[in-house]
């Protein structure tokens, strides 16, 4: 089975129903996406496929329709997606395990619409679960993103 | 030509995983004058048990935004988690698209017990016109025989739209130990097509 990760192709010998996720992380040593819940309730396991926010535990490898992009692609330190860089300047990250989730599912969200209200920058966040609870600082950076990615 | 599919017995094959075992639809109407109104109050009352159970319900939610969660799988009523709003694009274009969650799936759906439901199809709300979430029998009869609001079908053709509407073929192959739609799929197409040789009746004529 053929896949582009991160804009590098990849041929795997999996089982077509091996969830995305484990085909990332445990064939292709791709951890950024984390595991947490394997049923679409906590969103840490977001990535993009064709540029549209997926939970890759819920995609079967044979369903994979489009270029994957996990968070080791969709910037760098020297080049940070501006979601990225808000990120650092709100200082969001407390213990980290959703992040790379929260800033996919963002990334895709401002790609889809990119003035959005208040209310539905909540709505699209809503999905991600942060157990330590920084969601006030996740709006933060989420609405400095966009304003960024407008002036820009 | 719309409205001319005629008596004779159409095969609609279902591209859906799911259908294995009944893989097509057969669009078979009574000839006409054969269904009496009582009977067609009848095969009505079976349509309304379909178009009013939770697997079909949950997302004929009208100009709501918002998907529910009812039945029993999920206690009592309650709107959809995580805050999703399918927005007026239906499909959380303007927030989360439904497909995030519910990804378009070709090989077998999702059977997982609390996961997402996938179909091989964009996962959506029905159209706001359609509006069926806590209507009563009348309501809801009233709006299927409306060609303003029922897409200007007649029943041949919402017969038809039974067949080739994959999320809609979900509702009776739903998985994941949620409870399927009564009858089966074949048996509502042919309770439409019994309601409509009838004359479309509904319970307050």
């Amino acid at each position: 089975m053929k896949l582009k990760v991160n804009g590098t192709d990849h041929e795997v010998d999996v089982e077509e129903d091996m969830p995305l996720l484990w085909v990332l992380r445990d064939e292709l040593g791709i951890t950024g996406p984390k595991y947490g819940c394997g049923i679409a309730q906590c969103g840490a396991c977001t990535v993009h496929m064709d540029g549209v926010a997926v939970r890759s535990c819920q995609v079967a490898a044979a369903d994979v329709d489009g270029d994957i992009t996990t968070i080791e692609g969709l910037g760098t330190p020297a080049a940070m997606h501006a979601v990225q860089e808000a990120w650092v300047e709100h200082q969001v990250a407390q213990c980290g395990y959703c992040q790379a989730g929260q800033i996919m599912q963002a990334a895709s969200f401002l790609d889809l619409n990119p003035e959005p209200t208040d209310d539905q920058i909540d709505a699209a966040m809503s999905g991600n679960l942060c157990r330590c609870g920084t969601y006030v600082r996740i709006r933060a950076a989420v609405k400095t993103a966009a304003t960024k990615m407008q002036e820009a | 030509m719309r409205g001319c599919i005629g008596a004779s017995a159409l095969i609609v094959a279902l591209p859906f995983f799911a259908m294995a075992a009944e893989d097509a639809v057969v669009i078979a109407p009574p000839p006409e004058g054969s269904v009496s109104v009582a009977e067609g109050l009848a095969a009505w009352g079976r349509i309304y048990e379909v178009a009013s159970h939770p697997r079909c319900a949950n997302c004929h939610v009208g100009a709501s935004e918002r998907p529910m969660w009812s039945g029993p799988s999920y206690g009592q009523t309650r709107v959809h988690g995580m805050n999703v709003m399918a927005g007026d694009s239906r499909i959380g274009a303007e927030t989360i698209p439904c497909r995030t969650c519910h990804v378009t799936n070709e090989t077998g759906g999702n059977a997982m017990p609390h996961g997402a439901p996938q179909v091989a199809a964009a996962w959506r709300l029905a159209p706001v016109e359609a509006d069926w979430f806590g209507k009563s029998s009348d309501e809801i009869c009233a709006q299927l025989r409306d060609p303003a609001r029922n897409d200007g079908r007649t029943f041949l053709e919402i017969a038809d739209h039974l067949g080739h509407d994959v999320i809609l073929h979900w509702a009776w192959s739903p998985g994941g130990g949620r409870e399927p739609a009564p009858y089966s799929l074949q048996e509502h197409t042919n309770d439409v097509l019994a309601w409509g040789v009838a004359g479309m009746p509904c319970p307050s004529d």
